[in-house]
């Protein structure tokens, strides 16, 4: 899933500080899943931003809702019966949710109200860590389902580095090792002749090599 | 949304706090007049922040929740997670200028064992310095 982070009320204050009327927009999706922006944090922020305006003085109306997913046209349109009274729209969803409603209502400003920061896994309840680079040409099976690329502080395909102690990182000693990961894994299964190969350099075409990336599949099309 | 009357203090009680019976309730509400707003809650951790910000936002100057002492909830873990969520709600309400203690966690003592009415009476002691809140505005809601 995608995860995010709420920004701090400070920023989020300063955004809307020329608007007079603000919805608060959360999703119902990764972001509830990752805390940041589902119903109960939009309830909570929208909470705090109006008590906020109330200390100061500030004559503002901000009121809040969740829809499903922000980054389907098909639940966004539910704001069609709503965002008149609004002069600006804060939006709890991650960068791809944000430009959707954005794209969907040009000439209502949208604010983002979350550092959306990775595509990653719930290790445990309130701990989410980065797995996945979204790199368009995966290499999981090489690698023994660890991908070094988003998991090795390095980013090495050629590892071990040598640097990890006890099976963590050197970079960063709060995560484990990938590569010591990529070897036990491989181990297991008896998989280590793939680490005979040695790899070229990362390929990042498939990324972002010719720009915004985009999936068209005509079966699923209208 | 919660709609009351302007109170000093709003209490979330977990409900295996000692003499917290719906008689002692309001009994409670009785003695205290309209100076405590009291919501028993099946355990503490049933408690989010968004209870207490809408507490303050709506009628309170300040929000507390009681938990059963460590150790003895008997969800296991809702009291230690009434905990964390009160270190979170503070954090939110010191972002937009209210004081952190006007919200706050009292721990039931296993060993020395007090009664809602006296806890809740503790807790106004605490907050007697606090004034009323600025997030109700100049004349309340």
């Amino acid at each position: 899933m995608i995860t995010g982070e709420q920004k701090p009320v400070d920023e989020i204050r300063r955004m809307i500080a020329p608007y007079k009327r603000i919805l608060v927009l959360g999703c119902g999706s990764c972001v509830a899943e990752c805390a940041s922006g589902g119903e109960k944090e939009t309830a909570m922020l929208a909470s705090a931003l109006r008590m906020a305006a109330r200390i100061k003085n500030e004559d503002v109306v901000i009121e809040e809702m969740t829809i499903d997913r922000q980054c389907v046209n098909q639940f966004v349109i539910q704001l069609d019966k709503v965002i008149d009274p609004y002069d600006a729209v804060l939006a709890l969803g991650c960068g791809a949710g944000v430009q959707a409603v954005a794209e969907m209502y040009p000439e209502v400003p949208i604010i983002p109200g979350l550092n959306t920061e990775f595509l990653g896994e719930t290790q445990a309840q309130g701990v989410w860590a980065e797995t996945c680079l979204g790199c368009g040409d995966c290499m999981l099976y090489d690698f023994g389902g660890i991908c070094p690329l988003a998991r090795c502080s390095k980013q090495i395909l050629n590892g071990p580095c040598g640097g990890s102690v006890d099976g963590r990182c050197e970079v960063n000693p709060d995560i484990p090792c990938a590569w010591q990961l990529i070897i036990d894994r491989l181990d297991k299964f008896g998989g280590l002749d793939r680490l005979e190969d040695i790899y070229p350099p990362k390929d990042w075409s498939t990324k972002q090599g010719g720009g915004p990336r985009k999936i068209i599949r005509e079966d699923q099309q209208k | 949304m919660i709609n009351e009357k302007r109170r000093r203090l709003a209490l979330f009680y977990c409900q295996n706090v000692p003499e917290s019976r719906e008689a002692d309730r309001q009994a409670l509400e009785e003695t205290s007049g309209e100076t405590v707003a009291l919501f028993p809650m099946p355990c503490s951790g049933r408690v989010e922040p968004v209870h207490l910000l809408r507490a303050l936002e709506e009628f309170a100057d300040a929000a507390y929740v009681i938990t059963c002492p460590q150790g003895a909830c008997r969800n296991f873990e809702g009291n230690s997670r009434a905990m964390k969520r009160m270190e979170r709600t503070k954090s939110i309400i010191e972002s937009i200028g209210l004081e952190r203690e006007r919200v706050g966690l009292i721990v039931c003592s296993k060993e020395n064992p007090k009664s809602l009415a006296a806890l809740a009476q503790e807790i106004m002691e605490d907050i007697s310095s606090l004034g009323p809140s600025p997030a109700l505005g100049p004349h309340g809601r």
